[in-house]
Order: C-alpha cells, then sequence, then structure tokens
C-alpha cells in the first residue's frame, strides 16, 4: 500500500511538474504583427520574445521578456511600447514575479504580481496614470490555484508540452492570471503541417486557442498557433481574430536556440 | 448620370490621395479603382453625347498621384521600428526593481 501510495506520488509529480527541455537562456525570437485591414495585411509592430539569466542573492531565475513596438510610422497614430515580463524557475518554468508595463497611445498601465505558491496567493500592484498624468496605486491579494500562471509564462509552458504524444483532438486547459481574474485558456492539438517561413519551411504543430468565457479572442478555432515540430517548439506563425479585427504574427528570426 | 459620376470619381480620387499620404496607403486601393471606373463612365458617357472630357484629366491625375504613392510605399516599405529609448530605459529599471523584488520573495527551487 505505502509502495502505491509513493507511486501515484511520484506520477502526479511527474505529471505536475514538467522539466524544461526548450527554453535556453538567450533565446530571441523576433516577430512581425500585422493587421487585416479591408483584406490588406499592414505590418504594424515588432514583437520581440527573449529570455536571459537573473541572478538573485538566493537563485538564479530565468526573466522571459516579451515586448511590442509599433513601426515608426504608426508612432504619430497609435504608438505602443509593451513590455512583459515573468521571471520564472530555470527548470520548471513556475513564475515567482511577473510585471506588466503597457504604454498604448497615450494610455499606461502596470500590473505586478507577487507569487507565493505555498500559500497559494499572488499581491497584485496595479498603476494606472490619470489625466492629469499622476499615478495611482492600487494593491490587491488574490487567491489562486496551484498551477495558475501569467500569460507570459504560459506561452513558454505551452512550448514546454510533449505535443509529439498528443494526438489530434487532444486538449489542455491551462489557468491565467490576467487583470487579476483567473481565466481558463484552452488549447486544442489540430494536426502537423508544414508551413513556409523566413526561418525556412518547417513542419509545424498546429494548436487552436481558445479563451472560456470571455470574448477577447472570437471564433473557436479562428485562433492558430504553429508550433516547429522539432525539440525547440519555435512559434513561427500566429493568427488572431479579435472584436476589431483579425491579424497575424510571423516569425522574421529565432536566435540562442536550445536544441 | 453624368454629373454623378463626376461627383464620385473626385470625392473616390481626393480620399484616395489622403488615405496614399497616411500609413494607411494600403486602403488607398479600393477608392483609387472607384476613382478610375468613374473615370471610364465618364468617358464612356462623354464620348456618347459628344460633350467635354476636361474633368477625366483631373480624376486620372489624382488617381495617378495616389497610384504612384501607394505603390512606392509598398516597394520600398522598410518597417523600421520607432525610438525604443524610453522602452529600454524602462526596461533597464523594471530589471533593477525585479532583482531588489526577488531577493525578499521566498523561492522554491523545486516548485
Amino acid at each position: 500500500m505505502k509502495y502505491y501510495i509513493f507511486l501515484v506520488m511520484v506520477l502526479l509529480s511527474l505529471n505536475g511538474i514538467t522539466q524544461n527541455k526548450t527554453i535556453a537562456f538567450g533565446e530571441k525570437l523576433v516577430y512581425t504583427a500585422s493587421y487585416n485591414m479591408s483584406g490588406l495585411l499592414t505590418d504594424i509592430a515588432q514583437v520581440k520574445m527573449e529570455t536571459s539569466e537573473v541572478k538573485t542573492s538566493k537563485s538564479t531565475l530565468m526573466r522571459l521578456k516579451c515586448t511590442a513596438t509599433t513601426y515608426k510610422k504608426w508612432d504619430n497614430f497609435f504608438k505602443i511600447r509593451d513590455l512583459y515580463e515573468s521571471y520564472v524557475n530555470p527548470k520548471t518554468l513556475t513564475p515567482y514575479l511577473y510585471k506588466r508595463d503597457i504604454s498604448e497611445g497615450g494610455y499606461y498601465k502596470f500590473m505586478q504580481y507577487k507569487y507565493n505558491h505555498k500559500s497559494q496567493l499572488v499581491k497584485s500592484l496595479k498603476r494606472k496614470k490619470n489625466s492629469e498624468g499622476e499615478t495611482w496605486d492600487e494593491n490587491k491579494t488574490v487567491k489562486i490555484n496551484a498551477s495558475t500562471k501569467d500569460i507570459v509564462s504560459t506561452l513558454y509552458y505551452i512550448r514546454n508540452l510533449d505535443i509529439h504524444k498528443a494526438t489530434p483532438g487532444d486538449q489542455q486547459n491551462f489557468t491565467v492570471l490576467f487583470d487579476n481574474i483567473e481565466k481558463t485558456i484552452s488549447v486544442k492539438y489540430i494536426g502537423k503541417e508544414t508551413i513556409s517561413t523566413k526561418i525556412g519551411s518547417k513542419e509545424c504543430y498546429k494548436l487552436a486557442i481558445s479563451i472560456k468565457g470571455s470574448d477577447i479572442l472570437k471564433g473557436s478555432n479562428s485562433n492558430l498557433l504553429w508550433l516547429t515540430a522539432d525539440a525547440n517548439k519555435i512559434p513561427v506563425y500566429a493568427k488572431f481574430k479579435i472584436p476589431v479585427g483579425n491579424g497575424e504574427l510571423k516569425i522574421v528570426s529565432a536566435t540562442g536556440l536550445k536544441n | 448620370m453624368k454629373k454623378l459620376f463626376i461627383i464620385l470619381g473626385f470625392i473616390t480620387a481626393i480620399l484616395a490621395e489622403i488615405l496614399a499620404v497616411t500609413p494607411l496607403s494600403n486602403l488607398a486601393i479600393a477608392p483609387i479603382i472607384v476613382a478610375f471606373l468613374s473615370g471610364l463612365a465618364i468617358l464612356f458617357i462623354s464620348k456618347k453625347e459628344k460633350t467635354k472630357t476636361k474633368t477625366i484629366q483631373y480624376i486620372y491625375l489624382l488617381v495617378i498621384i495616389a497610384l504612384g504613392l501607394t505603390i512606392y510605399k509598398a516597394v520600398f516599405n522598410t518597417s523600421e521600428i520607432g525610438d525604443t529609448e524610453q522602452l529600454e530605459q524602462r526596461e533597464e529599471e523594471n530589471l533593477k526593481d525585479s532583482k531588489e523584488i526577488l531577493d525578499d520573495l521566498e523561492i522554491d527551487e523545486n516548485l
């Protein structure tokens, strides 16, 4: 009986904590985001996803950084300078600190989550600017599930899944904390597809992403993500449909890969 | 009928011109096509009625300028990103601040 319980616990822990086999320190992925305007795709912004090593006095963590910058021609119309970062355990990709510092056409917002996984609590800080340029803070403590992550670490966590073991139609749910609310993101494996990208023709895993109980992403199979079907599982192409239209995210370059 | 096409042609040609100078130059294609077709309609009607075709010249002049600008922008579009100085500064500030926060946080490496 003892051995049986031990075996179950080991299996459960293996299932819960996936080891990072995909993401290395110093990885840099660059994308072009385009938006569909009356049937024509227009390049709007450059999106960068970078990882780096961060050493604290107690441990070594991985910094996952995503930035979005609009192209020069759009800056006078709608200037976007967004920064999303998550500090995670390099082995398990469990987040400890998340920051979202966004500046979109005069709108500024800062969100910070400090995770305490033992007590399953997140100390959140929201900072906004009023019309006179003064900032105000809002502190909150949010109760989370054991597997809740932020949007950035979830994105990297999806890359770390054993998709090669999945069969078309398989679905997995992830709990994501966004704007102090836990949301369930569903990732469905559709199948394999070979697509042509700027980094060459790649065989990819095609995934459909949807958010339960939210209308941010429209349609059930309209938001798609293509991850290369190799050990790096690089997101090379994404298609999204939002209430104000649809767009694409295409890879431009990928450097510092693990495998 | 001819007046209607003249008005439509001028409005779409001017709209195409405005769109062509903005970053939304891709959108200028639709009004360019409408202006061009209006021009053709005016030409056809004028020939039938044996009246002046002067207005077509103005519409086509605007269409050619708008089309030229749109093609130029589509071909020589460098997609250069704007200034990132402020963003880089925020990145550095955040990293510095994050290190201080992480030092105070309880980190369980087995999680």
